[in-house]
């Protein structure tokens, strides 16, 4: 039926757009090209049709890996696993965030670091603290980077723990009428410092979900964890200025790195982090008079 | 006591007694803790450290291990990776695989139901005294335990939806058996 497309001695081939638009003047019924039969010749609609049936293949495996891959959605496993089972999966889960806490990406060997377990956070340190002066500024690069798949299920085990552990070591040096002040004040700046820098974030236009922003930030108070500690071991003050400043900027790259994927726009970075920034000055503030 | 009756609340019938005793003993001790904690010490910190850690153990031991050796229910909470919304997942077991024991049935639904009840009036006992600082324990207690309640009730209704949908099915003739758990999608 348009065996005639495929002859090149026919004028009309010359150019593809008027050969699909008329038809030749001598052409009879059957040299008309049928609309109901599959188009066998190269038009310019052939590489669109490959295109559909690539994306459609694309979305079906997306769509199975998400209903039934290997980890906890695959249904038969999670209702009669073992109680250990459970157990070590979530600490599993603990340790990653906990992990990407103690080697931010940002400082030891910039985004262009593969995730690629603890070797490669240590093996990029050289270059990483050569690079830091000069990394320093440009936090749009990090800030463009995807959050990796182990912070995006979000748990509150962090948050909670280091939220308590500072708390308390903070009341420890306090006089014994203040200690419940003291405890319950950091609890509450904890808390409330950490939904005013999501509602910053979302407020910026940041994909992040509040549960996800307030999950990284109790994380990266790690650092600050220790800080609290020297100080409730009375470590003296000239040693604290250095040590709680590397604490202190520790907490901010980790911070800046994790919340990466946040989907924050390109110039408005700065604004986003700034209050994460008063809030880990502040914190490092009450660590370093307690 | 010798013979109880099946269904009693009687935890020797329980076809999972650790289980079950671990779970009311979270429940029941953070209860506890929070309100005799100082008639044993005055120390306000250590009380209320105690109840946000027994709460937190409590919920986790719920959500996810009392909850599926009980009665066969689970959910968690999923992140959409594009979006980072999130929704939960609700997962129950298929009808006639497991044979829930009624007493652990009744053991679970009633803590389910009665511990939030419980701290809603020690909600209002804190605001009528005015002690916001065990205010702010009494609401991280309530979040906790409602969200468990909310997901477990939500899940159970799945359950239920998915088991008669089976039960149309297989009587239909339409198809076997669904293959493995049903999960009961539930976006928001």
């Amino acid at each position: 039926m348009s065996r005639h497309h495929n002859d090149f001695s026919d004028p009309y081939d010359q150019d593809a757009i008027e050969a699909d638009l008329i038809d030749p003047d001598d052409a009879g019924l059957d040299d008309l090209e049928d609309p109901l039969a599959a188009p066998q010749h190269t038009s310019d609609r052939a590489p669109l049709t490959g295109n559909i049936g690539a994306s459609t293949a694309q979305t079906q495996s997306y769509l199975n890996s998400a209903v039934g891959g290997e980890d906890r959605r695959a249904p038969q496993n999670t209702l009669d696993e073992s109680v250990w089972a459970t157990l070590s999966r979530d600490l599993l889960a603990v340790w990653e965030k906990m992990r990407q806490v103690l080697w931010p990406k940002y400082l030891l060997g910039g985004a262009m670091v593969p995730q690629d377990g603890g070797e490669g956070g240590v093996r990029g340190f050289g270059q990483g603290l050569m690079g830091v002066v000069g990394r320093w500024p440009d936090a749009d690069v990090v800030l463009q980077g995807g959050m990796s798949e182990g912070l995006r299920d979000w748990d509150l085990w962090g948050p909670l723990l280091f939220c308590l552990l500072l708390s308390f070591l903070l009341s420890r040096g306090a006089q014994d009428e203040q200690k419940g002040v003291v405890f319950s004040g950091v609890f509450a700046i904890v808390w409330i410092g950490e939904a005013v820098v999501t509602f910053q974030i979302k407020l910026l236009g940041g994909n992040i979900s509040f549960f996800q922003s307030v999950c990284i930030i109790g994380y990266t108070l790690f650092p600050l964890v220790i800080a609290a500690l020297l100080s409730a071991l009375s470590l003296p003050i000239i040693a604290r200025i250095p040590v709680y400043i590397v604490l202190v900027a520790w907490s901010m790259a980790a911070g800046i790195s994790i919340l990466g994927g946040s989907g924050v726009v390109k110039n408005r970075v700065g604004i986003a982090v700034y209050p994460l920034l008063v809030f880990y000055v502040g914190l490092g503030c009450l660590c370093f008079i307690s | 006591m010798d013979n109880p009756e099946p269904g009693s609340l009687s935890w020797r019938l329980s076809t999972h007694p650790i289980t079950l005793l671990c779970f009311l003993g979270f429940r029941i001790a953070s209860v506890l803790v929070y309100i005799f904690g100082l008639l044993f010490t005055d120390n306000y910190v250590l009380v209320f450290i105690l109840t946000i850690l027994l709460l937190a153990a409590d919920f986790y031991y719920l959500k996810n291990i009392a909850g599926r050796r009980l009665v066969g229910l689970r959910w968690w909470n999923e992140v959409v990776p594009g979006s980072g919304d999130s929704h939960w997942v609700f997962e129950s077991a298929e009808e006639g695989s497991r044979t829930v024991n009624k007493t652990d049935h009744r053991f679970f639904w009633m803590a389910l139901y009665a511990v939030p009840v419980a701290w809603v009036a020690l909600a209002i006992v804190a605001i009528v005294r005015f002690k916001f600082m065990w205010l702010s324990c009494v609401v991280i207690a309530l979040v906790l335990t409602i969200t468990n309640t909310v997901a477990f009730s939500r899940c159970d209704k799945f359950s239920q939806a998915s088991s008669i949908a089976t039960r149309a099915l297989t009587t239909g003739g339409l198809a076997g058996r669904l293959g493995g758990a049903m999960i009961g999608r539930f976006f928001g």
